[in-house]
């Protein structure tokens, strides 16, 4: 555990200063957007879009389904590939050491997405970690439930789709 | 520091220090500031103010019952003002008496 948590924490770091210089420009175009589940009943503007302006659905509806449909969802400062922050890069390698799948959005590209996240979980920084529909909490709390296994608990019943 | 001590205007930490020990009278109160491990950070750059990230281990009997989010919650709650004035992080540990002295 040590061990694994020790390399955990280099990653972060190194992680972060690689990403330092990275510019805007470099992951143009890979964005990420929650999937849209089988629900029949999921309405056509849930669907994935290239911007959410162009979606009539308040943002708050956008999250709510967002923690509905994607078992761990995180609001990060890049993406998983291209972390912008070291908090959402730990929070990131943290999950990606379970066989979870990982759906983020981030939220440096839409201002507004940002505050309306931080509305809807009343948690005012970034990463916001949600499993399950339930808001787990930022990076330090990942951590800290790594290290006691309660996320192991948490993502049990959740199995990788690949 | 003691040169900030002269000025009117208490520095974000001495800020942090004061409203978090009148709310939590905690045991165990340590404010450190390492904004400087973030000067490069994006979602920073151009702000003139430099008291950006901190890390904050706090000792409480405020605590006890409460999960971590809720913890977590409590300080952010505190801290409201500063958040909204330029502070962007804080790295949080958050424990009771009993937690640090679990013999006890």
């Amino acid at each position: 555990m040590t061990t694994s948590l020790s390399s955990i924490l280099f990653k972060g770091i190194a992680a972060r200063s690689f990403t330092a210089p990275l510019t805007r420009s470099c992951y143009h175009g890979m964005r990420y957007f929650a999937t849209v589940s089988n629900d029949p009943d999921t309405h056509d503007d849930f669907k994935p879009a290239n911007k959410l302006e162009n979606s009539n659905i308040s943002l708050a509806d956008v999250i709510e389904q967002d923690v509905k449909d994607n078992p761990v969802m995180i609001y990060m400062k890049g993406v998983p590939d291209f972390p912008q922050c070291g908090f959402s890069s730990l929070a990131v390698r943290v999950l990606q050491q379970y066989d979870v799948p990982l759906s983020a959005r981030n939220i440096l590209e839409d201002p507004e997405l940002k505050n309306a996240v931080k509305a809807f979980s009343n948690w005012p920084t970034f990463p916001q970690v949600f499993i399950k529909g339930e808001f787990i909490g930022g990076s330090d709390i990942v951590l800290n439930m790594h290290q006691t296994g309660d996320l192991k608990e948490k993502l049990k019943d959740i199995t990788s789709k690949q | 520091m003691s040169s900030r001590g002269a000025t009117a205007v208490l520095s974000r930490a001495s800020r942090i220090r004061s409203k978090l020990q009148t709310a939590l009278e905690a045991t165990v109160l340590e404010v450190d500031d390492v904004s400087y491990q973030h000067a490069g950070h994006a979602a920073v750059k151009g702000s003139s103010d430099k008291e950006t990230h901190f890390n904050l281990n706090i000792v409480s009997p405020k605590f006890e019952g409460q999960s971590l989010v809720k913890r977590h919650r409590l300080i952010y709650d505190l801290l409201a003002d500063e958040l909204q004035s330029g502070l962007h992080a804080l790295s949080i540990v958050a424990k009771t008496p009993h937690e640090t002295n679990p013999s006890k």
